[in-house]
């Protein structure tokens, strides 16, 4: 048996650390054969997941953010601090959720997938020209974010203007000041230089980039029990090895950033700085409540139920 | 088994191309032996690939640049330019020959086809050039070779489709094609100066600084595009998309409004002429990319690569088998189709060695364009022979010089990357 | 100044013919007889698709102006306009290829195709214009399944708020009509004397019928 799995990032990117546990766990394990198929190879996240939903690929790296067409509620992981700040919480709340691994489980089964296990890719941090201290320090900045209304709204409400850009434009738009800022998780920050056109990082808690690995449901099915047993074990190592991974990542990016050019300026808001965005992501919420019903109140109702009983059970 | 599939692939491509099917059929035929003998996957993959080809946000700037083109081209902007080119180098040695040249830079600046340009500059400058005494076969092959400059400077829609097929930023694309393609007006322009001495051609009347001014005062308006692409782009006002709309905005209210020169109604068959040449365009951009997600999924890239042991070579060869496929490639096909078979069947080997994908593209818009001037198939020879009604040798008779200059241009920018990078390097380094 | 006389705009050709297309834009031929049925389908698609296209066209200048004036004169971009874009690119592609096959339009490599005598291009025009259609309709077929498994999905464009697959019935629609102009196109070469690269546009005379 070969299993076809295809990623959204490069193989040297935290999806492909993860992919490459994932297949050196099954090929040390059992017969099969895992082919990874980095980005680029196979087309954009939107037609990899639809491949493997259609079942030309077995396995997939499907982020919420992309896949919020298939699964509105899949769009909370858009929304401004509804994730854990706290990384020790976050892991654990995305090994112990109900409500990921029932009920978007569910709603991932609906569609025809198999939800292998969902992990976080490390804190989303602003890089802009200015320093960020408050939602004022964002007016009349140009914002690039993905073409989400969610978050166009987001950093609508944190006063910049958001500027949807195709990705291959992001960094020479920075470099023309056509646009003075955009978000991605700190690894991403590194590895595409964005670090080069802009002068400060901001750490403001406000998301955690979130990814989900997902199996075709028919070939997952299909599977003997033991084989079916092996792959969730394969994807529990691998989430237990990116999580450990992600310790120090963004720190160590941080390190190489810093190497590279050292007058960057890097600011992390206190709780009371961070205050002001929070009271801004309170509308974000409603565009997302407005947009996914009571489907979509019940998950973030209980993502927040979730994420007390994971901070309950880290303090113990 | 991928051996296999590669040849079969290769074998009904070509098959179908020479015996002269509509250009999508071959890709799609090609597509169609891999997904109902070989993979193990159904053909709504390739409905979904064709669909993923055309969806990129970016591709909205081709029907852009191609409507605002379309305008201008029924309009005066075109006249207008080479008028002010005419005032200030025809009385010049080979003046004509040289305003025809900038006349093609020129409206290169608003237009990104070479077609359109042999159209728009060829069709005014060819009787003046004839009546001025050049021979037709120069004059023919200078306007079908200097409108390769045009997919050079910005806006081109070849590098559009390169850079999104590839991944590359448009707005450094578009600024280092300047450099190449000021050089072959440059050495174009020389060409003509010794041409007209070796003929003894008359030299045309020198006009008056007034009659400058007067030409530069109603070329003001049409000189606003190249403001508009090249200064809204890199003054970071535009992203390239934004900046061909809001090319289209300025030639509606050019030709529309200031000029008088069209009618409102004009703008319903324009924009019909516009929306069948992008979609005979986007089709194949389509069909390219279910042919190129084939070809990925079976890694044939790398088979290919490695059997014309180009997997293992240095930079500099690569960039020369480069070359030379888009150029033997665009003397049979289509350019857009060419660049969207090669580019992916490169690409692994651009990226392993680390190929500034920038220069890279400029290097294949030069190959391209070279290409589709030179015999036998050249594309741009039989829009030549379709707009100035003249038969196939005599189109072709005066071309040999200006490959020669093509050539030592391609052979440049290999050593000299600096000549397209410099500028990209100034505004984005 | 020199001047020839080039005064007032240029009225030459707005769209440059392809390789492979015949010099001036021959005359439209229509189907007679028993045929005639076909001529009014022809004619009746020819105005849609144009209408569609024209619109397209005009639609999505106008949106990307729209966009361009919101982010300077309103400091706010859009989020609908990139979908409002893919759609209009989707709907002017699969609409397009169907007049562009009815007007010959489509880019050929046809230098070799050229050198037949005008007995032999016919036979292989028919050849090719069956072939054609017949890779059409396999892909309409195909692209049906698809947009009925993405209406099985039920995916929702993020921002404009609609079911995705509206934006794909244009494409088993414009791959149904490509297809039957192929089919007419084989039809006029069987039918009638000369050769026809298309239902309406000729290729090339046969002395019988009209004088070049
Ligand atoms: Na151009
Ligand atoms: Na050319």
């Amino acid at each position: 048996l070969d299993i076809k799995y295809a990623l959204e990032e490069a193989i040297h990117e935290v999806q492909g650390v993860y992919a490459t546990q994932f297949k050196e766990y099954i090929e040390a394990n059992s017969d099969h054969t895992v082919t990874i198929f980095p980005f680029g190879t196979l087309g954009e996240s939107a037609d990899t997941t639809e491949l493997a939903q259609m079942g030309g690929i077995e396995m997939v790296t499907a982020s919420p953010g992309f896949t919020g067409s298939l699964i509105p509620e899949l769009n909370v992981f858009n929304l401004p601090y509804v994730l854990p700040e706290d990384t020790d919480v976050l892991a654990e709340f995305f090994r112990s959720s109900p409500t990921i691994h029932e009920t978007l489980a569910g709603r991932y089964n609906d569609q025809g997938f198999e939800m292998l296990s969902m992990y976080p890719e490390g804190e989303v941090v602003m890089t802009t020209k200015q320093p960020v201290e408050s939602p004022d320090d964002l007016a009349g900045v140009n914002f690039r974010v993905m073409t989400s209304p969610i978050l166009v709204s987001t950093y609508e409400a944190f006063g910049a203007t958001p500027t949807p850009l195709p990705w291959g434009e992001v960094f020479g738009a920075l470099q023309l000041n056509m646009i003075q800022g955009q978000e991605n998780p700190m690894f991403f920050v590194e590895s595409t230089n964005m670090y080069e056109v802009t002068d400060h990082i901001t750490f403001t808690g406000h998301n955690n980039f979130t990814t989900a690995v997902l199996a075709n449901k028919t070939f997952f099915d299909g599977l003997s029990e033991e084989d079916q047993q092996l792959m969730r074990d394969a994807a529990w190592h691998a989430f237990e090895y990116i999580i450990e991974y992600q310790e120090g990542l963004t720190e160590a990016s941080l390190e190489m950033i810093l190497e590279a050019k050292p007058e960057m300026g890097v600011t992390r808001l206190t709780d009371e700085q961070r205050e002001p965005f929070r009271q801004a992501a309170q509308q974000v919420r409603e565009v997302y409540l407005a947009e996914t019903g009571d489907a979509g109140a019940a998950v973030l109702e209980g993502f927040e139920a979730d994420i007390e009983a994971a901070r309950a059970a880290v303090a113990e | 088994m991928a051996q296999e599939l590669a040849t079969w692939m290769i074998v009904v491509m070509v098959g179908l191309l020479l015996l002269g099917f509509p250009m999508m059929i071959p890709l799609l035929a090609a597509c169609f032996v891999a997904f109902f003998l070989y993979l193990p996957v159904g053909p709504e993959i390739m409905v979904q690939q064709i669909l993923a080809g055309i969806r990129p946000s970016a591709l909205v700037a081709v029907p852009m640049f191609i409507l605002a083109a379309d305008i201008i081209t029924k309009g005066q902007s075109a006249t207008r330019l080479i008028d002010l080119v005419m005032s200030f180098v025809g009385h010049v040695k080979g003046g004509l020959g040289i305003a025809t040249a900038t006349g093609c830079t020129l409206f290169g600046a608003v237009s990104g086809s070479t077609q359109a340009t042999v159209v728009a500059i060829g069709s005014p400058m060819r009787p003046r050039m004839l009546k001025g005494g050049y021979k037709d076969s120069f004059s023919m092959a200078l306007i079908v070779n200097a409108s390769d400059i045009a997919m050079l400077i910005p806006p081109s829609i070849a590098m559009i489709i390169y850079g999104v097929i590839s991944g590359t930023s448009i707005s450094e694309l578009f600024i280092a094609g300047v450099g190449p393609g000021l050089l072959i007006l440059v050495l174009f322009s020389i060409y003509c100066v010794i041409y007209a001495v070796r003929n003894n051609i008359p030299t045309e009347e020198k006009a008056s600084w007034r009659q400058r001014g007067k030409a530069l005062v109603n070329a003001i308006w049409p000189l606003g595009f190249p403001a508009i692409i090249v200064g809204g782009i890199y003054g970071g006002v535009f992203s390239p998309t934004e900046a061909a709309s809001v090319c289209v905005l300025y030639a509606i209210i050019l030709e529309f409004i200031v000029f008088r020169s069209l009618k409102f109604s004009d703008i319903i068959p324009i924009a019909k002429s516009t929306g069948m040449i992008t979609a005979v365009v986007f089709i194949l951009v389509g069909a390219g990319a279910a042919f190129s997600w084939v070809i990925s999924f079976q890694q044939i890239p790398q088979m290919i690569l490695g059997a014309l042991g180009l997997m293992d070579a240095g930079p500099t060869t690569v960039l020369i088998a480069i070359s030379i496929a888009f150029f033997v490639g665009c003397m049979f096909v289509d350019p857009i189709v060419v660049i969207l078979v090669l580019v992916p069947i490169f690409a692994p080997i651009v990226n392993a060695l680390g190929i500034d994908p920038v220069l890279v593209g400029v290097i294949i818009t030069l190959q391209v364009a070279i290409g589709s001037a030179t015999p036998p198939f050249g594309c741009d020879i039989f829009t030549a022979i379709a707009v100035f009604k003249r038969p196939y040798l005599d189109v072709i008779k005066g071309t040999p010089p200006f490959i020669v200059i093509l050539f030592a241009v391609s052979i440049s920018l290999i050593m000299f990357p600096q000549i397209a990078l410099f500028l990209r390097d100034l505004a984005f380094r | 100044m020199s001047d020839d006389g080039d005064k007032g705009p240029d009225r030459g050709p707005a769209t440059p013919p392809h390789a492979g297309m015949p010099g001036a834009i021959p005359p439209k031929s229509e189907f007679k007889g028993p045929l005639k049925p076909l001529a009014y389908l022809d004619r009746g698609l020819a105005w849609f698709e144009a209408f569609i296209l024209s619109a397209g066209v005009l639609l999505m200048a106008t949106n990307s102006v729209a966009n361009v004036v919101g982010r300077f004169g309103f400091g706010r971009s859009f989020p609908a306009t990139e979908e409002i874009n893919q759609f209009l690119v989707i709907l002017i592609t699969f609409a397009g290829i169907g007049y562009a096959a009815r007007q010959g339009r489509h880019i050929r490599m046809s230098a070799i195709y050229d050198q037949f005598s005008d007995r032999w291009r016919k036979v292989l025009m028919v050849v090719i214009a069956l072939i054609t259609a017949a890779v059409m309709f396999v892909l309409a077929w195909y692209s049906f399944s698809y947009v009925m498994s993405v209406y099985n999905t039920g995916r929702i464009a993020p921002a404009t708020r609609l079911p995705v697959y509206m934006m794909l019935v244009w494409l088993p629609v414009g791959f149904v009509v490509t297809g039957i102009q192929y089919v007419l196109t084989a039809v006029a070469n069987i039918s009638r004397p000369d050769v026809y690269i298309s239902a309406s546009v000729i290729d090339s005379y046969e002395d019988s019928e009209t004088p070049v």
